[in-house]
């Protein structure tokens, strides 16, 4: 099936023709989200539906496996030559943002489990099972004392910026947040496996330092807040933590994804990945909204 | 009022959509709703700061991500801002540079 990679609308296999009538007919209607996709990854310049379909071919052609395909448009919305808002706020060390960041985040890795989770229900595989397993583990449980998980060390870094433990765990996420962590939701528990896993562990690149092998303009944050003497050490430890470990997940899951993706597999990969990474656009305006109304106190 | 963009729509230039809003008395093309709230709300933002009764004339450049670098003209005065909004369209930063 290929979907619309904005509403999910299902058309026969690798018919673009009937995907570019559908995104001609919502921009008759003038409607937001379809024209700003393909305002943003297509063309500004209307098209008639025929060529329009040659553009969207184009966009969705694979040449070196799916998991590149996914780095390529990864590093191009999020830390190309135009990246994220949250990725240039992160260029300098900003309380304020790092604040945002670990209230809202907080609810990320709560969905984060539950999609895993999901992966491992549907899954008849042992390699893809172990994984996800090991990555609850890292995520939320931790491995006692002395390997606590992120989520605890992402409380401690808000902590150590002055947000109460309780303030974290118990306020209720923003409306961007909300919606991201529905998607996601939706994604896991209505589809494959593998495009779940796609649409999850591509996320982990937006940490990846090797990133900038595939054309990444910038990295995740500035490297220096590591050795800054101003920076609270738990806010270190937490993006070290990010820093080091998300270069061999992202790249493993995208690995297990290529490994057993079957061919009629592809295009449910590619909408979910698409889905996936439009909302956490969205949610990482919301850790900079956050972050605003937060202050900087 | 015009802006630079006078390809397509006044906010980003885009030639999608069909939708058009009346500010200070102009019928303006639009992509979207959305592009035509923030170009509303900047428009507001402009006059609230400088006074100006009425804008003839806004150059913007940049994009969503990157946000727009802008000069607004009334007769002879300029007025250079920056601004950049959330997806939703609702304003994230706007101030004079």
């Amino acid at each position: 099936m290929t979907f619309c990679p904005v509403c999910g609308l299902k058309f026969d296999r690798g018919n673009y023709r009937m995907l570019a009538d559908h995104f001609v007919d919502q921009s008759r209607a003038s409607d937001f989200r379809h024209i700003s996709w393909l305002n943003r990854n297509v063309s500004k310049d209307l098209m008639k539906a025929e060529d329009l379909s040659v553009s969207l071919m184009t966009f969705y052609h694979i040449s070196g496996g799916i998991g590149k395909w996914i780095i390529t448009d990864f590093v191009r919305r999020f830390r190309g030559d135009s990246p994220h808002p949250f990725i240039l706020a992160m260029q300098q060390y900003d309380p304020e943002v790092i604040r945002g960041y670990v209230v809202e985040h907080h609810h990320f890795l709560k969905q984060w489990i539950r999609s895993c989770s999901y992966i491992i229900a549907k899954t008849e595989f042992e390699d893809v099972q172990s994984f996800e397993l090991e990555n609850i583990m890292t995520e939320l449980h931790g491995y006692g004392a002395s390997e606590p998980s992120h989520h605890e060390l992402l409380i401690r870094m808000g902590e150590s910026l002055g947000l109460d433990r309780n303030f974290i765990l118990a306020e209720k996420p923003l409306k961007q947040t909300v919606e991201a962590i529905k998607i996601w939701n939706d994604l896991a528990a209505s589809g494959s496996w593998i495009s779940a896993m796609a649409a999850m562990h591509s996320l982990e690149l937006i940490a990846n330092r090797d990133l900038s092998n595939h054309g990444a303009r910038y990295p995740y944050f500035n490297p220096s807040i590591l050795s800054d003497k101003m920076v609270p050490e738990e806010v270190k430890t937490f993006l070290r933590e990010g820093y080091e470990a998300d270069v061999s997940h992202s790249y493993t899951a995208l690995q297990l994804v290529e490994r057993h993706a079957r061919n009629e597999d592809t295009e449910e990969i590619q909408y979910a990945y698409l889905r996936s990474a439009e909302a956490f656009s969205d949610y990482l305006e919301a850790r900079l909204e956050r972050g605003v109304m937060l202050g900087n106190k | 009022m015009e802006t630079n963009n006078r390809k397509g729509c006044a906010l980003c230039d885009a030639t999608w959509g069909e939708y058009y809003r009346e500010i200070d008395g102009n019928r303006m093309f639009f992509c979207c709703d959305i592009c035509a709230d923030i170009f509303e709300n900047m428009v507001s933002e402009v006059k609230k700061r400088t006074g100006w009764k009425n804008i003839d004339h806004v150059d913007l450049n940049g994009n969503f991500s990157l946000g727009r670098q802008c000069t607004a003209k009334s007769g002879k005065e300029t007025f250079n801002f920056y601004f950049r909004t959330y997806s939703d369209g609702r304003m994230m930063k706007f101030e004079e540079r």
